[in-house]
C-alpha cells in the first residue's frame, strides 16, 4: 500500500481530508486534516452588543444550532448575572432534545447506516426499505418539528434570547407534540434493534472520556464535567483551566486535551456517566442493546445514539406534562447591564459545547471563545486513527480506506463547527 | 434524462443544506426528479467532470473557492446560490473588515501567519453569474422547492423586491418601533412571510437589502424611533457588510 489522501470525506458536516503516510507497507502516519477554512466567530462577536452574541455564534454550526444559541445565551447570562424562570429551562431543554432527535437521526440513518449495508447513500434504501427510510425521516421530522414548535425554526431558532423566549407554543400545541413524542418511542427502539445488530470493529480508545453529569438527570442543558477516568467532577464554567488547547499545523480547528490526554466527548462519553440517570425506556432500551457500560469503543456512538433517542422521547414527553401542567411565564426578563465574564455549557448531540464571554459596562462584548465538541474529540480521533490503521492495514485498499472513513464517521465529526 | 445536480459549499454552517434534508415530505420526490450527481453531506463519491445543475452554498473566503466557482460555471447550465453567506456575504461577511492578521491573532494566538489564498468574504456572484437566488439565514424550504421546481422547469424566478413591512402588515403584527424598537424589515426583501417579527423578534436582515428599500427614510424612522443611525448601521453589518449601502 502507497500513501493515500481522502479527500473532503463524505457524510460528515465540513469539510476534512484523511492523509495516510506508508513506509514499506506500514501505516507510519495518519492525520485528519481539518481544510474548512476558519469564519472568526470569535473575532466576530467583539465590539458587538451581547444580544447579538446568540444570533451570530448560532450560525457557527447549522446542523447543532440549538445548542450554540442557547449555549451562548447561557454564557451571557452569566457574565450579565440573568436568571431565567423555570418554564424557560424546561423549554431549553426541549430545544436541545428537538436538535438531538433531529442530528441523531441524520447522523445514525443518511450518515452511518450506509456503511453498514454497503452504499454509497440513504437513498437506494427507499426502494428497498422503505420501511427503515420512512423512519428515519420520521423521527428526524418529529426533531425538526420540535424545534419549530418551541424555537420558530428548526435551523437557528428565531424565538430564544437572553432571558427568555419571544414566543412560546400554546398548550394545544405542546399536547400534539406530546402524543408524537410517545408514538416515536416504538421507532426509537426499533433503532436501537438495527444499531445493535450491526458488527462494529472491536477497538477501545485510550482517550479520556468527558460529559456533563448533573445528580438529578441525564445532563443535557446543564450540569458539571466529570471525567470517566480521572473520577473528578468540575465546574463546568471552569473549562478554560480544565481543557488545554493547542494549534497543530494540518488542521484550521484547535486540538484539545485534558490533563495531558486526548478525550472523547459525545453520546458514548455521555452513555458511560449518566447511564443510571436514563429515564425507564432508556433504561430499557440500553438493556436490549447488550452495550456492556462502559465501554471505551468509539464505534459504540451509534447504541448509544439511539438509546438516547429513545430517552429524549420519553422525557420530552415529561417536560411537556410540566409545561402544560404549570402556569409560570418563558417572557425574557429583564437585563442590568454591568461589566462581568461568563461561561456556559450544554451536551451538543456531539458532545459537550462551551461558550464564554467579557462584556463590559456598556453592553458591548470585549472577548469571545467557543470549544466545540468536534474541536474537543479531534486530537482523539487521530490517536485512535493511529492506533486503529495498523490494526485493519493487510485489508484490500478500499475495505481500509472505508473502515478508517467510518472510525471518522463513528466521531460525527462536524468540521465547520470544530474551525469555526 | 433528469437533470444532475451537484450541491456545494464554501464558507458556511451547512444549515441550508440541512434544510434542504430537512424538507423530509418532499426530499425523496425531488430525488426523484434529479440525479443527484454529488453532495459530499449525504453521499459518498466523487465531484464529477459533468453536470447541469450547481447548488453553492456559503461564502467565498480563499481563492481555492473562487477557482471552484470558476469551475463550477464552465460546467454547469444553471448555478443557484443558497443562503445569506452565497447570495450577500453574510455572517462570513462580518469578519471582512478590518485586518484579517488581527483576526487570526484573535482566534489562533500571535505569530499565526495568514494564508496567502485568504479573501475578504463575499457572495457567489462576486466570482461568477448566478442564475437563481434564494436568500435567508437559513433558507425557507418552501422558497428553496420553489425555486428547484421551476429550474427543474426551465422558468424565471423572480425573488420580490418590495422590502418586508408588507408581508408584516398581512400577519397583523405590531410594529416593532412603535415601542422604539429597531427592525431591519423596512430595508429587507420580503418573502419569509416576516418570519421572525411574527415570532416576536425584530427582522435581522438575512435576505439582503430589498431594491426597492428607501434607505433614506429607514434612516429618518431610526433616528426617529429605532435607537438611531448607530442601531441601523449596527444591525445591517450583521448580514450586510458586504452590501453596498452606506447610511
Amino acid at each position: 500500500m502507497a500513501n493515500l489522501t481522502v479527500e473532503h470525506v463524505a457524510r460528515i458536516e465540513g469539510h476534512g481530508n484523511i492523509s495516510v503516510s506508508v513506509e514499506e507497507g506500514v501505516v507510519r502516519d495518519i492525520q485528519m486534516d481539518v481544510v474548512e477554512p476558519a469564519r472568526f466567530f470569535e473575532s466576530m462577536v467583539v465590539g458587538r452588543r451581547f444580544e447579538d452574541a446568540p444570533l451570530i455564534t448560532s450560525r457557527i454550526c447549522g446542523i447543532c444550532s440549538p445548542n450554540h444559541a442557547l449555549t451562548s445565551i447561557k454564557a451571557v447570562e452569566a457574565a450579565l448575572g440573568v436568571e431565567v424562570s423555570e418554564r424557560t429551562r424546561l423549554l431549553r431543554t426541549l430545544l436541545v432534545y428537538g436538535s438531538y432527535l433531529q442530528n441523531h437521526a441524520t447522523h445514525l440513518y443518511v450518515f452511518a447506516a450506509p456503511d453498514f449495508v454497503g452504499l454509497p447513500n440513504i437513498f437506494p434504501l427507499a426502494q428497498t426499505h422503505p420501511d427503515v427510510v420512512g423512519r428515519a425521516l420520521k423521527i428526524k421530522k418529529l426533531g425538526n418539528e420540535l424545534c419549530n414548535l418551541v424555537g420558530g425554526r428548526s435551523v437557528h431558532p428565531v424565538t430564544a434570547v437572553v432571558g427568555g423566549f419571544t414566543s412560546e407554543p400554546s398548550s394545544r400545541d405542546l399536547s400534539a407534540m406530546r402524543a408524537r413524542l410517545r408514538d416515536i418511542v416504538g421507532d426509537a427502539l426499533a433503532t436501537v434493534d438495527l444499531f445493535a445488530s450491526f458488527k462494529v470493529p472491536d477497538f477501545d480508545t485510550a482517550g479520556e472520556m468527558l460529559a456533563l453529569t448533573s445528580p438529578t438527570e441525564y445532563a443535557i442543558y446543564d450540569g458539571d464535567v466529570t471525567a470517566l477516568d480521572a473520577g473528578w467532577t468540575r465546574p463546568a464554567a471552569d473549562y478554560h483551566d480544565t481543557l488545554r488547547e493547542s494549534i497543530v499545523g494540518h488542521s484550521n480547528a484547535k486540538h484539545s486535551t485534558v490533563g495531558g490526554r486526548p478525550f472523547l466527548v459525545g453520546a458514548v462519553a455521555r452513555m458511560n456517566l449518566n447511564a443510571q440517570r436514563l429515564g425507564a425506556r432508556g433504561r430499557d432500551a440500553l438493556e436490549a442493546s447488550g452495550l456492556v457500560l462502559p465501554t471505551r469503543n468509539p464505534f459504540h456512538t451509534h447504541v448509544c445514539q439511539a438509546v438516547e433517542l429513545v430517552d429524549a422521547a420519553e422525557r420530552c414527553a415529561g417536560y411537556i406534562d410540566r409545561l402544560i401542567g404549570s402556569d409560570g411565564s418563558s417572557e425574557p426578563v429583564a437585563v442590568d447591564v454591568s461589566a462581568g465574564t461568563g461561561a456556559g455549557a450544554t451536551e451538543a448531540p456531539r458532545g459537550t459545547l462551551y461558550h464564554s464571554y467579557s462584556i463590559g459596562d456598556d453592553g458591548l462584548i470585549t472577548k469571545g471563545d467557543v470549544i466545540t465538541p468536534t474541536a474537543q474529540n479531534l486530537a482523539n480521533l487521530e490517536a485512535d486513527m493511529r492506533a486503529f490503521a495498523p490494526t485493519v492495514a493487510d485489508r484490500p485498499r478500499e475495505e481500509f480506506v472505508l473502515l478508517i472513513e467510518e472510525l471518522v464517521r463513528s466521531y460525527d465529526p462536524c468540521l465547520s463547527c470544530a474551525v469555526h | 434524462m433528469a437533470p444532475r445536480v451537484v450541491v456545494l459549499s464554501l464558507a458556511s454552517d451547512f444549515g441550508c443544506q440541512v434544510q434542504i434534508t430537512n424538507t423530509e415530505d418532499h426530499l425523496l420526490t425531488i430525488l426523484g426528479l434529479i440525479e443527484l450527481s454529488y453532495w459530499q453531506l449525504a453521499s459518498s463519491g466523487h465531484m464529477p467532470d459533468e453536470y447541469d445543475v450547481a447548488i453553492v452554498e456559503g461564502a467565498v473566503t480563499t481563492d481555492e473557492h473562487a477557482h471552484l466557482l470558476r469551475d463550477v460555471r464552465g460546467k454547469a447550465a444553471v448555478v443557484i446560490a443558497i443562503g445569506a453567506c452565497a447570495t450577500i456575504g453574510g455572517i462570513p461577511a462580518l469578519a471582512g473588515s478590518g485586518s484579517l492578521a488581527d483576526r487570526y491573532a484573535t482566534v489562533y494566538g500571535d505569530g499565526v501567519i495568514v494564508p496567502a489564498v485568504r479573501r475578504a468574504p463575499a457572495p457567489v456572484d462576486s466570482v461568477i453569474h448566478v442564475d437563481y437566488h434564494v436568500p435567508g439565514c437559513p433558507i425557507d424550504q418552501s422558497e428553496f422547492l420553489r425555486v428547484l421546481s421551476r429550474v427543474l422547469l426551465g422558468l424565471v424566478d423572480h425573488t420580490p423586491d418590495m422590502t418586508m413591512c408588507g408581508s408584516c402588515k398581512i400577519a397583523e403584527n405590531v410594529c416593532f418601533f412603535d415601542s422604539g424598537v429597531g427592525c431591519l424589515g423596512l430595508v429587507t426583501r420580503a418573502g419569509c412571510g416576516a418570519k421572525c417579527p411574527s415570532l416576536g423578534r425584530p427582522c435581522t436582515g438575512c435576505r439582503g437589502i430589498a431594491p426597492d428599500a428607501n434607505v433614506v427614510s429607514a434612516l429618518e424612522v431610526f433616528e426617529r424611533a429605532g435607537g438611531g443611525a448607530d442601531a441601523l448601521r449596527s444591525a445591517l453589518d450583521v448580514y450586510n457588510t458586504a452590501s453596498e449601502v452606506h447610511v
